[in-house]
């Protein structure tokens, strides 16, 4: 289909970008992630009015992760997570084994320590689709074996 | 029925790419030069070919074949040469060798951020699953024939 494509060629080329604009020691100190991950933000912040405008209230928190889990994740990736965990005191882990923007990168351990930079966005999508909903969260990625990833959301009680 | 080896060109020359199943014998000259030379080959034959139709060409080059194993190419409109050498019971396998360019060049290397183009692939994701994809083909056997 055409527009994942799109999507996948001009994320790539988002990351490699704020790569090349970097200045000396931002790459070091996590500057470049940052970025992305803000620009992930106002994106998830966005989508998250559009596709949500029709539904109902949502019950509580839970519900909210399920939500993301299930129809957030489709509209952008065109498939589910996998598999959500949660403490029930504010912590959620969402793991997808199948994650559509590295799937084309390798199936195993080749290029993982480059895998980060292509999580960043992602992880900014769910903080600000979460914001908008009225959660404050923090997003992290971890990959151990590439196309799988595990997205960890922290809810901040205020 | 067996394929023998694989090249994979971009349009500057660089071989992308090359994996051998069944080769029992080498160039006699390192692969540098060996993929330099079928390159050059390549280059001359499509110029003489379209020069010397004698009817209007329609696909231009497609193959040849020696009395022990047949060179099928394949090239794309962006320069991608594809180019495999296999035994004389294969037919025409112009859809294979797109299906090369398609789903496993464009879909893990172009669409890979970390493949520069213009360089040899080193994605183990591309040459693994190439080498299933070959190893699946109705027209491979195990054993050399």
């Amino acid at each position: 289909m055409a527009d994942e494509a799109l999507f996948l060629l001009l994320h790539n080329e988002l990351v490699s970008g704020v790569y090349k604009s970097a200045e000396q020691g931002e790459v070091e100190n996590g500057r470049c992630i940052t970025k992305l991950e803000n620009m992930g933000f106002r994106v998830g912040q966005g989508l998250i009015e559009r596709f949500t405008k029709d539904t109902a209230r949502f019950k509580d928190e839970l519900d909210i992760m399920k939500f993301i889990c299930k129809d957030f994740w489709t509209t952008v990736f065109k498939k589910q997570i996998d598999n959500l965990r949660t403490n029930h005191q504010g912590i959620y882990v969402l793991q997808d084994n199948k994650f559509r923007l590295l799937t084309q990168m390798s199936a195993g351990k080749q290029y993982l320590e480059h895998a980060s930079k292509y999580l960043a966005f992602t992880c900014g999508l769910i903080r600000g689709g979460l914001s908008n909903l009225g959660i404050k969260s923090i997003v992290t990625a971890e990959v151990s074996s590439m196309p799988a990833c595990k997205f960890q959301v922290m809810i901040q009680k205020s | 029925m067996t394929v023998h080896n694989l090249y994979l060109f971009d349009r500057n020359g660089v071989c992308l790419h090359y994996s051998e199943w069944h080769r029992k014998k080498q160039a006699g000259i390192p692969k540098e030069e060996e993929f330099k030379l079928m390159y050059g080959m390549l280059f001359s034959i499509r110029s003489f070919v379209s020069k010397m139709s004698p009817l209007d060409m329609k696909d231009g080059f497609l193959a040849f074949q020696t009395s022990r194993y047949k060179l099928h190419y394949y090239e794309t409109p962006t320069g991608i040469k594809v180019v495999m050498n296999t035994d004389l019971g294969v037919g025409p396998i112009r859809d294979v060798l797109h299906h090369i360019y398609s789903a496993l060049y464009v879909e893990l290397v172009v669409k890979n951020p970390l493949c520069p183009l213009g360089q040899a692939v080193q994605s183990e994701l591309f040459r693994s699953r190439l080498d299933s994809y070959i190893r699946s083909l109705p027209f491979f056997s195990a054993r050399a024939g």
